[in-house]
């Protein structure tokens, strides 16, 4: 869902006074034209002049009725004992218990997903706009990203199923005491949830890679570096705001799915770790997230309990707002940044070279 | 350009030392390895999928019976009589699908682009300010919330205001009405996706160039011509590709529909009425969400990947008319 | 050189990793019928402070052919089942081991406390030939009827269906199908015209409707007076091993904890433990 921002001014509006010396020389008045009336228009352009303002004013209306709804009631629901407490032990979940284990299980889910999706992600993209060029195979990988991008979390939930369900892959998850793998853990799930953010990160990349221009890379050519140092301490840090913006992306899309989370994460409401063993056994262990617990309280599931679920999806727009936040703040940041040709480029020796052609961080003056 | 011998070494050393070739491999395995693990999902599920088209040949997307009632004979492993366990028309559901996407693709992309308008060209500044971020907000919110709300203050309203006893008696031999039904799976699934194609369509719409504008309302035409004519035909690449978008996140979404649809595979009938607006309906992807716990069980399984390998397919058909869309947006430069 | 470096400690890691990666996570695996649910959880609760070495066995739900099936391709090492096990229908080579008694009780909404409802009246309502509550003798609110069944895969569907339906009258497919006990009985909680069915354990909430004369009650079940009662599986491929047989051993012995657990709301099936009129609590 990468959406670009609404432009800061509005294009084309016209003009407030007209060009010229700011203040008129005294004795004069300066009269401004007026501004275009609706009243000479015809009929037809007045119609749809009226609908524009009817559809945006409803679309103010129904996002603002629905956001401060979703407010009020999850802050009425909403305490401090909700965040700390784990769920309770019994089906029917409005008697007591928190959400603690859900809120822990979003961010590991996110962790994993996003560990395996940014590096990779970051990967492929550098192959894609460096070394692959428009060769048949790039394309291929091109386009079979773009359509992961595309397809239901459903389907890739099912294929999850299926693959980690065989034994090989079995220490990924817990087994049944004959030995049979469920498929269904933490790793499974985070595992999917990167292929869910994966195109983000490589879409985010390649741009920011593309945007770079080409005279850093063959400067740095020029200067005798291979390729693959070229990017590693070239290109790669000059795009970090890129990829930033890519994995918040994705970490948006990884905490807003809930239909990997149900059918690959096991569905017990506390996280039950898989053994003894500290970082793994939670990894493989079962347990749930904001958005499944916030389905399973819903009228939909069994919990019964919707002050609960209405806690815990105040707390998932309380994170997608932090996350719209920081991507703002990221490309903000990058717009500053951004112009990276001129005169601050100074020629030293060796390493030192290598670090002054990343562009410079501060503002330019 | 050095020439001779030193523009080889540059042209050797671009082609990579020992370090390089190293690098391009390692990434280039990375690239293909992901391209092998999609490759072999999508040859999976249609390996899985097969038996099922197969028993049923193409009339697996025609109408015959009730897809519940199928469903229901593979998990009890008995077949409905005349017919192998694999017997499954899935009309009922596709029917579903496109009842509830289509109107609600509709809607979102009528209002979407007035409200567009309204956004980038009439709004004052505070105004324009203060939504954006509430706009971004709601395209990030998760399904399952929108689901909650739906259910918990829309479905009540529209079961006291709309179903009164007569229209329930009206189809009761058929199906129960419920406040889950197609009018608050088109409403909510259309209120989930207009905010993410205004967001769009206003992002093209503001970088159309400027001076276009000022060019057209210097020769006279007034500003709801000028954007008719000048800025909504620039943005067409753009809204179509948002309507891309918008579709392929309507397809796929299960969990809300799941929630709010009504969950039964009942080909909602239009010679109903307006009642056919209040039939619950059961769409692909919240199907195969529902069922996923039947995966294992044999015919049903083969089934539930049929639906899935459907579902894949219309995926990759949308992903590719939104690449076709995206092309002549990268003409002006419109970032997407 | 600090590539070398650095893919050197990854190895490393990733073995030292890896040693007990490649042991696999057993644990005992009990999944199917929601209406079993309530009981195989206080069962593994209490069977696993009486062994606190062994991992806690997890349990879940998913109605009783998933519980069955499951335990038939070993996705499960125990399945419960809510229902009997049809031969030619279930997958072959499997073991029912009896876990308990239930009983299915007709619920309506608490504002319709209806005093009694007859075979032919059941008959009526659940299959549609019935469709309005004035039609129903004793209903205190007035309207369509709204009919709530469970979905396929259900083992309390198939339970109500041979006990108050018999072999040749089915629900009518215009019922709202429901995926859970617990879903159920919310549904039927909530629409003040709905009518359903749930296992004892669910009848919190909503009115259990007297069926033929006899309240749908723990004590009537144990006397044999409530009719609608059916029997809990737990289902192993073949005979049970291991921890599964540990498990099954323990549950079926007879012992202090299971007797408490199982007499709470549910009919006990063992020598020595609670059977006949009057004993137990309702």
């Amino acid at each position: 869902m990468a959406a670009s921002g609404i432009a800061a001014t509005p294009p084309g509006s016209p003009p407030s006074s007209p060009p010229g010396p700011a203040s008129p020389p005294p004795g004069l008045r300066v009269i401004a034209p007026p501004r275009q009336g609706t009243r000479s228009w015809p009929l037809i352009d007045r119609l749809g002049y009226w609908a524009c303002w009817a559809a945006g004013i409803s679309l103010c209306a129904i996002a603002i009725a629905i956001v401060v709804y979703m407010f009020v009631q999850g802050l009425s629901a909403l305490s401090l004992h909700l965040l700390v407490t784990s769920p309770a032990a019994t089906l029917q979940q409005s008697q007591s218990g928190g959400f603690l284990d859900p809120l822990e299980g979003t961010f590991v889910i996110t962790a994993v997903g996003i560990a395996i999706a940014a590096p990779l992600g970051v990967a492929i993209a550098v192959w894609l706009s460096e070394y692959g060029n428009d060769s048949p195979l790039a394309r291929a990988v091109e386009s079979a990203i773009e359509m992961i991008a595309g397809v239901p979390s459903v389907v890739l939930a099912i294929f999850g199923l299926l693959v980690f369900s065989q034994s090989f892959l079995g220490f990924l998850s817990e087994s049944t005491s004959s030995g049979n793998a469920t498929g269904k853990s933490f790793l499974t799930a985070g595992a999917i949830m990167a292929l869910l953010a994966l195109p983000l990160v490589v879409a985010a990349t390649r741009e920011g890679l593309a945007q770079l221009p080409g005279r850093m890379r063959e400067a740095s050519f020029g200067l005798g570096k291979t390729r693959a140092t070229t990017i590693r301490h070239v290109l790669l840090p000059s795009v970090r705001s890129n990829v930033a913006e890519g994995v918040v992306l994705g970490m948006g899309r990884i905490i807003g799915d809930t239909a990997i989370i149900v059918i690959l994460l096991g569905g017990t409401l506390k996280t039950e770790p898989a053994g003894n063993v500290p970082v793994l056994g939670l990894l493989r262990g079962t347990g749930s997230t904001l958005t499944n617990y916030v389905y399973y309280n819903s009228p939909a599931g069994e919990g019964n309990s919707h002050e609960k679920a209405y806690a815990a999806a105040f707390v998932l727009m309380i994170i997608v707002l932090v996350l719209n936040f920081a991507v703002v703040r990221i490309a903000a940041g990058r717009r500053r940044s951004d112009d990276i040709g001129g005169s601050w480029w100074r020629l030293a020796g060796g390493r030192g070279l290598i670090r002054t052609l990343r562009p410079a961080q501060e503002p330019r003056t | 350009m050095p020439a001779g011998a030193a523009q080889r070494s540059f042209r050797a050393r671009l082609g990579g030392g020992a370090g390089d070739r190293r690098t391009e491999l390692f990434l280039r395995a990375l690239a293909v390895g992901t391209l092998v693990l999609i490759a072999a999902m999508v040859v999976t599920v249609f390996v899985e999928a097969w038996p099922s088209f197969e028993a049923n040949g193409l009339a697996w997307f025609g109408s015959g019976g009730d897809a519940d009632l199928q469903l229901k004979a593979m998990y009890e492993n008995v077949a409905l009589p005349g017919h192998s366990l694999l017997y499954f028309r899935a009309w009922p559901l596709i029917w579903g699908t496109i009842v509830t996407t289509v109107p609600a693709v509709l809607i979102a992309l009528i209002g979407s682009t007035l409200a567009a308008i309204c956004l980038t060209e009439f709004a004052p500044e505070p105004i324009r300010r203060t939504i954006e971020p509430i706009v971004r907000l709601l395209a990030g919110v998760p399904s399952v919330v929108y689901g909650l709300v739906a259910i918990l203050a829309l479905a009540p309203f529209i079961e006291k205001s709309f179903i009164s006893n007569g229209r329930k008696q009206s189809v009761i031999y058929v199906v129960q009405l419920g406040g889950e039904n197609l009018t608050l799976a088109i409403v909510v699934l259309a209120v989930m996706i207009t905010p993410i194609m205004v967001a769009l369509i206003a992002g093209a719409l503001a970088s159309v160039p400027s001076a276009w504008k000022e060019g057209s309302a210097a020769l006279g035409v007034n500003r709801w011509r000028t954007i008719v004519r000048v800025s909504l035909h620039t943005a067409r690449p753009a809204i179509a590709a948002a309507t891309v978008l918008a579709t392929a996140r309507a397809l796929g979404e299960a969990i809300m529909l799941a929630m709010v649809a009504g969950s039964r595979g009942f080909a909602a009938n239009p010679l109903d009425g307006l009642t056919f607006f209040y039939e619950p309906v059961r769409p692909l992807a919240a199907t195969l969400f529902q069922e996923a716990d039947g995966l294992t069980i044999g015919a049903l399984g083969h089934t539930l990947y049929a639906i899935g390998a459907v579902l894949l397919v219309s995926a990759t058909l949308l992903s590719f008319a939104g690449w076709a869309a995206k092309q002549p947006l990268k003409r002006y430069g419109i970032r997407t | 050189m600090r590539v070398n470096r650095t893919l050197a400690v990854a190895a490393t890691l990733a073995l030292a990793l890896a040693v007990p990666a490649g042991a696999a996570a057993k644990r005992l695996i009990i999944g199917g019928s929601t209406s079993v649910l309530p009981l195989m959880q206080k069962l593994a609760a209490a069977y696993h402070q009486a062994n606190p070495k062994a991992p806690a066995p997890q349990v879940s739900g998913g109605q009783s052919d998933i519980g069955i099936n499951g335990a038939a391709t070993g996705t499960l090492d125990i399945g419960d089942s809510s229902r009997d096990p049809i031969v030619g229908v279930d997958p072959k080579g499997l073991s029912f081991t009896k876990l308990a008694r239930d009983g299915v009780c007709i619920v309506t909404n608490s504002k319709n406390s209806i005093s009694n409802l007859s075979q032919q009246e059941v008959e009526g309502i659940f299959t549609g030939k019935v469709h309005d509550w004035s039609e129903v003798p004793g209903a205190s609110i007035s309207g369509p009827i709204d009919v709530f069944q469970r979905t396929s895969a259900s083992g309390t569907e198939d339970a109500f269906q041979h006990i108050f339906l018999g072999e040749y009258l089915k629900i009518s497919p215009s019922a709202v199908p429901e995926q859970s006990n617990g879903l159920e009985q919310l549904h039927v909680e909530k629409d003040e015209k709905g009518i359903g069915f749930v296992s004892f354990a669910y009848t919190g909430g909503v009115h259990p409707v007297p069926y033929q004369g006899v309240a749908c009650n723990l004590r009537n079940a144990r006397s044999g007076q409530y009719q609608g009662v059916r029997n809990f599986w737990m289902v192993t491929k073949g005979t049970p091993k291991g921890e599964a047989a540990k498990f099954i051993k323990w549950v079926t012995s007879g012992n202090a904890t299971t007797k408490k657990i199982i007499n709470s709301s549910w009919i006990a099936v063992y020598p020595g433990s609670l059977e006949g009129p009057g004993s137990g609590s309702a």
